[in-house]
């Protein structure tokens, strides 16, 4: 087994083209649509403050999920609102803040709101400060501090019911893009098995000392680590490459990814078992990827779709089940424990596909 | 040492072998001659244990090997018809794939890649990936991947298809010295007679999934006693002379290439006189008249009435 990997690995570090193409292009429309599908309002903001404190509140402020904050000159600000190109625009000082707008909206109310809270916030630890005769930052973090133990807890139900819908307009590309493409590197690397029988490669190896396990084991054992190379590569350009945190879940994720992955590996090989050759494998991978990726939500969010028929179709789609796995990790924020469900479908999966698809492949060729 | 016993296999509706029975002594090399469909793949496959029979029997040392293949295997090379190589990699790191699932490893593989690489003529070359390699020089290579191990049992697949004369010249001298140097026994298949005239000792001529003759060359030959093959040049080939040819009941098997005329007929009647009566009937000019000396091709057409090659 260890002869076919070495060999296979050969082959792969010959033409690695296909795998880093297809990460490239996986990456470039993820983030392109992640950047499209962004749902904040863009406040433009000048500022009387020092370069310093503005960085500070400005930083601040950019912790809301329905507003970003971006610095420039006055006039520019003024033209923009007065152009109505944007909703409103806002001038920092020490204390209190001006905001200019054309028109009274419902997101001029919000904002309004939420700049209240921060500086109410603000002025909290400034009076404490001068009290205390400490600096702001130390009581900012004193104050963030005593929040986390405070001197009797409510407790609150959650405002998120269990059942509540997150769409996180930066995941949801990422995860259904990297699912996507990887089904297509998979199914190709399988497929040299296919070719391989047809050649003659394979004879070669069935008349060797090789066991004929270890001819499935090292071909689909190759094909699931270069499938799995390209998802972790994928993760990791976001992670490192692109600053994104992914809430925190990283190492979960790629753990996540695994089952998903076999998975993949024993679709293929049940498809090779299918089909007759190699022009159908490739017609019926095309065809399948995109239905999978669209019935499994990759392209959208499965929360949005309310055709009964599409949601019971996702249930047989391997696809649903990796999107359940990253999605509950890194936006629902639910523990391994929790998405054993959708990993177990996965595997048992994994293991039905493969069983068959080896099954049949045995049988054609005798 | 190896024996197919009544072998048959259908596949659907085609009968691709019916019945066959063949056997290899202990450093033959034997030929297995046929048209293209004739069978031969389907007959080397099941004999090689790759795919099963639908009836009859492989025997290798007098024990069957349908149910268990592993003793034939471990002494068998096979030559299939593809090139059944990886063509991205180098000719050096294919044979060291195919000597590694034979359980070679250390210096005892690269003694035998090494000593492959000589004898197929590819030691300049072997750092080549094989995807640049000329026709010739895959098939040698497809050979040497067989070899490896050491097979007592080599058996080929018309491992001359489509390659320059050459380096078929080669492949069949390799051939030859394999058998004479390291006493291995060989199953050719082709469906060139002039290789398998120069090769085998015996022979095995197949046709629609049957063997419809076998022996020593002389012997198979001999098919051919009573007949003489005429070859007739002519300077224009008339409609009219080819009647008069095929009404005459004692010549047969006329083929017609070019402006040469081939006829079998029965060695007791004076053919040369016949042919230039029916010749002054029509009115044709003769440019040679020649009896030849039978070919298995001769004999392929005399026992199908189809040429060997099409
Ligand atoms: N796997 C197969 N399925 C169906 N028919 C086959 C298969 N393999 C061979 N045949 C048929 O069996 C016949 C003999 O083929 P083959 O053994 O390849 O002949 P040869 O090697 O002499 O050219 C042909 O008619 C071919 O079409
Ligand atoms: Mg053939």
């Amino acid at each position: 087994m260890i002869s076919i990997l070495t060999a296979k690995f050969r082959l792969f570090l010959r033409n690695p083209w296909m795998v880093i193409v297809m990460s490239i292009v996986c990456i470039i429309m993820a983030t392109i649509i992640g950047a499209a599908s962004e749902k904040k309002v863009k406040i433009p903001v000048y500022s009387t403050l020092s370069a310093q404190e503005t960085n500070e509140l400005l930083h601040t402020l950019n912790e809301s999920h329905s507003f970003r904050f971006e610095q420039m000159d006055a006039k520019k600000v003024r033209a923009l609102v007065r152009e109505g190109k944007a909703a409103a625009g806002l001038e920092l000082a020490e204390n209190d803040f001006t905001l200019i707008i054309a028109s009274q909206t419902a997101n001029t109310f919000f904002l309004r709101e939420y700049l209240q809270k921060v500086y109410g916030e603000k002025g909290q630890a400034n009076a404490i400060a001068k009290q205390l005769h400490l600096s702001t930052e130390q009581t900012t973090k004193i104050v963030k501090e005593a929040k986390k133990h405070p001197a009797f807890t409510i407790q609150t139900m959650s405002f998120r019911s269990k059942n509540a819908v997150i769409i996180d307009p930066q995941m949801q590309p990422i995860f259904g893009f990297s699912l996507f493409f990887v089904i297509y590197t998979v199914a190709f690397q399988v497929l040299q098995l296919l070719k391989e029988k047809k050649e003659g490669v394979w004879n070669r190896m069935i008349l060797s000392r090789l066991k004929k396990w270890e001819i499935y084991t090292g071909n689909l054992f190759y094909s699931f680590i270069i499938g799995y190379m390209q998802v972790a590569l994928i993760f990791s350009v976001f992670r490192f490459g692109f600053g994104i945190d992914f809430h925190g879940r990283f190492p979960e994720l790629l753990l996540l990814l695994v089952p998903y992955v076999f998975a993949i590996v024993a679709f293929s090989i049940l498809l090779v078992g299918l089909v007759k050759n190699e022009q159908q494998f490739q017609a019926l991978i095309s065809l399948l990827s995109v239905s999978m990726a669209m019935i499994g939500g990759a392209y959208w969010p499965l929360e949005i779709v309310s055709s009964n028929i599409l949601l019971m179709l996702s249930k047989i789609v391997p696809l649903t089940y990796g999107m359940e796995m990253l999605k509950g990790a890194a936006v629902y924020d639910r523990s391994l424990t929790e998405l054993l469900y959708p990993m177990s479908i996965l595997f048992l999966m994994g293991v039905v596909f493969m069983g068959i698809g080896i099954n049949l492949t045995e049988r054609k060729s005798s | 040492m190896l024996e197919a016993v009544e072998l048959t296999k259908h596949f659907k509706q085609t009968k691709a072998v019916d019945r066959v029975n063949l056997y290899l002594e202990q450093g033959e090399i034997v030929g297995l001659l046929g048209p293209n469909g004739a069978g031969k793949s389907t007959t080397i496959s099941m004999i090689s244990t790759l795919i099963p029979p639908t009836s009859g029997d492989v025997r290798f040392h007098n024990e069957s090997i349908i149910k268990e293949p592993a003793k034939l295997r471990n002494v068998l090379g096979i030559v299939p018809q593809e090139i059944a190589l990886y063509s991205d990699l180098s000719a050096k790191e294919n044979l060291r794939f195919f000597g590694r699932i034979h359980r070679l490893s250390g210096a005892e593989l690269n003694k035998k890649v090494d000593e492959v690489l000589a004898l197929i003529g590819l030691t300049d070359r072997q750092n080549d990936l094989v995807k640049h390699f000329s026709g010739g020089m895959k098939r040698r290579l497809n050979i040497g991947a067989a070899l490896l191990h050491e097979p007592k049992l080599l058996i080929m697949d018309e491992p001359t298809v489509g390659i320059d004369p050459q380096s078929r010249n080669y492949i069949l001298e390799t051939v030859k010295r394999l058998n004479q140097e390291k006493q291995m026994t060989v199953l050719y298949t082709s469906h060139y007679m002039e290789e398998v005239e120069f090769l085998c000792d015996r022979i095995y001529i197949m046709d629609k999934g049957c063997i419809i003759a076998s022996g020593t060359k002389d012997e198979i030959k001999n098919i051919l006693s009573s007949e003489h093959t005429v070859e007739v040049k002519v300077e224009k080939v008339s409609e009219s002379f080819l009647h008069a040819l095929r009404s005459q009941p004692v010549i047969h098997h006329i083929t017609v290439q070019e402006r040469t005329i081939t006829v079998l007929s029965p060695k007791e009647i004076n053919v040369f006189r016949l042919l230039f009566q029916l010749a002054e009937k029509t009115n044709t000019v003769f440019t040679s008249v020649e009896i030849k000396t039978p070919t298995l091709e001769d004999v392929f057409l005399h026992l199908t009435g189809r040429a060997l090659r099409d």
